[in-house]
């Protein structure tokens, strides 16, 4: 089976950022990068996959040039090859919206034919959940998210899709497809010095998106459908409450106030 | 005999009543001597047909890149005090210690006296213990054999007793996976036993058939036991001066990776010579075992069986081969289980370095991926996404140094306080950073912390995960360089460790010392208590054993009361069993080492149990916690010192109010 695993480079989780002057993204000086985390579990599941039938893995990343730590992390892991779709500074992909990257990252991979195409659920940066689902459209194959288990079943492929408030969904569907990974559901392995050797001599695959816009004019970055406007820190807001009575009295007030204020029971 | 000898030189004989001398043998006939050199080529072709064999298989190991053989000083006297003086054996066993020191200088003693002996044979008088002229022979006959008579009392004393000790008290940690008694030993003992025998009787009886006789008998034992030696554990006898002398020449010492295919110890073609050489050294004599906190609570570990599974190996298949080392021959689980104390190799007597050995086989499994541990991976994980043990987002070791209003570090400042993952970001690790703090705040040393601090490394170093390792040592050498740092202070003594000793692969690090020393230092500064508390300190190993620190710690806990020792306390300290990254690792088979630990400490009575390790800390207190109420109070020594200072504020107040 061939499979190709989009994976993305994002802040580390939990880093110390700051917004910066134009108020359009984060400074991204002093921060870490690591590997988006459901993409992770994609990477993951590929390898398992891999492990239990055979075949490829290949990850695909759209990136400035420092996606190459995380492309080589994921060759450390055990991905066989890499393919980086590179963009000259920091700037250039962000011209483009969910569906301009799905085409950059659609035109990368068209010609590898690959089986399955794997996808983490959404960034942890930008959150919005669509890359995956409208590269599906783009490669026209039937697709599947939020993902959080994969069997291989006849010609096709037996999956666990996790709906809301403890639902699951089990479902069918042909390869080629593309799924899109929910975090969780394995375990990660870790990246190993062994691996990290063999990784230096696996083939990165670099195309510069300047190159692949040039090659296929229809890939020029339009009028973006949506449009970052601002982006804020987070507000910090604490409001401590105090529950007074008895033990049982203040026990009846906190149920009732983390069912229907909190709404978490 | 002794009489003409006395007759003949009557001016020696006014000193020595009766000088000593092995009686004459007489003369061997041609056939003899043709028997004799028949024997001893049969005996030395025997010893040599196994001798070889052991030591083509050192010399086929893959050399020690990293060894280097400087510090002679030191190697000169570890040789002179752990080979000649015996310490180590006697130090750590004291009576069956002493018994093996008689039977080895005995040896010693009787080096002359066997190739005096076997002389003899060819009718040669190397000695002059025949024809007793010129002061050679003289200063021989009369006081050499008698020393050596001496030391031959001495030794078949000590061996008849270790026999007993062996085969009648059969302490436990002397025993063989199979339970099987060592008979091997028992026959070595027996010949031992012969050859002092005969010498003696060959000092009392005259010359005649009787001294023939015992010759012959003296040389038959010898003969026998020559090749045996090779053939059995005594291979320690020609092997362990050897294995002293070339140790790694510092604790724990794990040597760096070298090339693209080094991935620690993963085959038989990764064990270097100086771990196919303590293999073979091995002496079985358990005493690695016996201290070992893993085989103490039921865990499969067993220090002695790791070093005899290698050397099986190697009978096995050999330094060359692909094998894996881990699978047949040693259990991957039982090295996993290990928590780094370093209680065996401080006390192996033929100084075997488990450590290396141990972490090797670790690296080994980790590096190539083949330790597939839930927990194991969940920690890796967290070091490189988290960059801390406990997979904290950094964002709390903010909230903490600015809550506690820690300075940051900028260069004017003496000491650079280092947090670590349990200073940094555990609720009982902060606690003594906090009493750290007041502490230092009130000796007016000046301080800082890193903006940014990454975890030494340590639990990655210890389970064999050299990226991590590196990655972590690499990038902190990094902001301390940046800082310019100088001095780094840290309440962690793994911390310690791996910033002095295992950064040095990548860079230079900055001076460090653990808290304690600082404290120390300024004892005559810090208030005593007067109260009649009685104070138990629990050495943690990578203070103790690993930095040769004890008598630091505890002259800060004794600000608190009168101290009390554990029954193994010092060098000799049992591990809390948080060690080697197994605190993050899942439930322990069988009890855990640190309710064992604890019960340890308790039984001293003390009221006040000081720490000095955050690790040893968490891991006390879950264990006091769990075994009842009135357990003593688990105090670092920097919340001792602490709350000395504040207990003698108010009376400072007071006096000078009035
Ligand atoms: S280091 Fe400690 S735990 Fe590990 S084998 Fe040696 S004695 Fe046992
Ligand atoms: S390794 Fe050392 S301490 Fe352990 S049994 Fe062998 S000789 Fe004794």
């Amino acid at each position: 089976m061939k499979i190709i695993v989009a994976i993305k480079q994002v802040p580390e989780r939990d880093a110390r950022i700051r917004i910066d002057s134009g108020n359009k993204w984060i400074d991204l000086e002093d921060v870490e990068f690591s590997m988006n985390e459901s993409d992770a579990y994609a990477l993951e599941e590929a390898l398992q996959l891999k492990e239990a039938h055979g075949g490829e893995v290949i990850v695909v990343s759209a990136g400035p040039e420092r996606a190459g730590k995380t492309i080589r992390e994921a060759l450390a892991k055990g991905a066989d090859r890499a393919i980086h779709l590179q963009s000259s500074d920091e700037t250039e992909l962000a011209a483009y919206d969910a569906l301009g990257v799905a085409r950059l990252l659609a035109a990368s991979i068209q010609d590898e034919k690959a089986d399955l195409v794997l996808t983490g659920l959404q960034s942890d940066d930008l959150g919005l959940g669509q890359t995956g689902v409208i590269l599906a459209e783009l490669l026209g194959l039937p697709h599947a998210s939020l993902i959080l288990k994969i069997e291989v079943a006849g010609n096709g492929l037996k999956v666990l899709r996790e709906l809301e408030d403890g639902w699951f969904q089990h479902i069918e569907l042909a390869t080629p497809a593309v799924l899109t990974i929910q975090s969780g559901n394995t375990k990660l392995r870790y990246a190993t010095l062994m691996g990290i050797k063999k990784a230096k001599t696996k083939e990165v695959r670099v195309i510069a998106v300047a190159d692949l816009v040039a090659s296929d004019p229809s890939l020029k970055p339009t009028a973006p459908s949506v449009v970052l406007d601002q982006v804020k820190l987070p507000h910090k807001q604490r409001s401590t409450q105090l529950l007074g009575g008895s033990p049982a009295e203040a026990a009846a007030a906190l149920v009732e106030k983390l069912q229907f204020e909190v709404r978490v029971i | 005999m002794y009489v003409s000898t006395f007759l003949s030189l009557p001016s020696y004989g006014a000193f020595l009543v009766s000088p000593i001398v092995p009686a004459d043998p007489g003369t061997f006939s041609i056939i003899e001597k043709v028997l004799l050199a028949v024997l001893i080529m049969l005996s030395v072709v025997l010893f040599w047909l196994r001798f070889g064999v052991v030591l083509d298989k050192i010399l086929k190991s893959r050399r020690d890149p990293s060894f280097r053989l400087t510090h002679l000083g030191k190697r000169a006297w570890d040789f002179f005090s752990e080979v000649i003086c015996q310490s180590k054996v006697i130090r750590q066993r004291p009576l069956p210690g002493l018994a093996h020191a008689f039977v080895f200088w005995a040896f010693l003693a009787f080096a002359l006296v066997t190739t005096n002996h076997v002389a003899t044979g060819f009718g040669l008088d190397l000695l002059g213990s025949r024809n007793r002229s010129g002061w050679v022979s003289i200063a021989f006959s009369d006081v050499y054999f008698g020393l050596a008579g001496l030391f031959a009392v001495a030794c078949a004393i000590s061996i008849a007793g270790l026999f007993v000790r062996r085969f009648f008290a059969r302490p436990t940690w002397l025993a063989r996976p199979d339970h099987e008694l060592s008979y091997e030993s028992g026959v070595i003992a027996g010949l031992i036993f012969a050859l002092m025998a005969t010498y003696l009787a060959s000092l009392y009886v005259g010359s005649g058939p009787w001294a023939h006789g015992l010759w012959w008998a003296h040389t038959l034992c010898l003969l026998v036991f020559l090749p045996l030696v090779p053939h059995t554990k005594h291979l320690h006898l020609v092997l362990s001066p050897f294995t002293i002398f070339f140790s790694r020449g510092s604790f724990s010492a794990i040597p760096p990776l070298e090339g693209d295919e080094d991935f620690g110890l993963v085959a038989g073609k990764d064990l270097t010579q100086l771990v196919t050489l303590q293999a073979y050294s091995c002496v079985e004599c358990g005493r690695c075992t016996e201290h070992c906190p893993a085989n103490n609570t039921g865990k499969i570990l067993n220090p002695k069986e790791v070093v005899l599974g290698l050397r099986s190996y190697l009978n096995d298949l050999g330094p060359a081969s692909e094998e894996p080392l881990l699978g047949k021959y040693n259990s991957q689980e039982a090295v996993f289980e290990c928590t780094t104390c370093g209680a065996c190799e401080f006390q192996c007597p033929v100084g075997i370095e488990h450590l290396p050995i141990i972490v090797g086989l670790r690296r080994g499994a980790t590096n190539t991926g083949a330790w597939e541990d839930d927990y194991g991976g969940k920690l890796f994980n967290a070091l490189e996404r988290n960059s801390n043990a406990l997979g904290m987002s950094a964002l709390e070791r903010d909230k903490f140094v600015q809550k506690q209003e820690l300075p940051i570090f900028d260069g004017s400042q003496e000491y650079c306080l280092w947090l670590g993952c349990m200073g940094g970001y555990d609720p009982r690790g902060r606690e003594i950073i906090s009493s750290f703090v007041e502490v230092m705040r009130h000796l007016g040393a000046t301080f800082g912390v890193l903006r940014k601090e990454k975890c030494t490394g340590d639990p990655a170093r210890r389970l064999g995960n050299d990226l991590v390792f590196q990655q972590l040592a690499e990038a902190n050498l990094e902001a301390l360089q940046q800082q310019k740092v100088k001095k780094i202070v840290s309440i962690c003594p793994h911390c310690v460790r791996t910033i002095q000793e295992d950064w040095k692969e990548f860079g230079l690090p900055p001076e460090v010392e653990h808290h304690s020393e600082f404290l120390a230092r300024h004892r005559a500064e810090l208030p005593q208590s007067n109260s009649n508390e009685k104070v138990v300190f629990h050495d943690p190993c990578y203070l103790g054993r690993y930095r040769n620190v004890y008598d630091e710690p505890r002259s800060i806990a004794s600000l608190a009361g009168s101290l009390v020792e554990a029954e193994r306390s010092r060098e000799r300290s049992f591990c809390c069993g948080a060690g080697g990254g197994l605190a993050f690792l899942g439930e322990e088979q069988g009890e855990r080492v640190s309710h064992n630990r604890a019960q340890q400490l308790v039984a001293t009575g003390a009221t006040t149990i000081g720490a000095a390790c955050p690790f040893c800390n968490t891991m006390f207190r879950d264990a006091l916690a769990a075994s009842g109420d009135n357990s003593p109070r688990l105090l670092d020594i920097a919340q001792i010192a602490a709350n000395q200072i504040k207990a003698a504020q108010p009376a400072q107040v007071a006096a000078s109010e009035n």
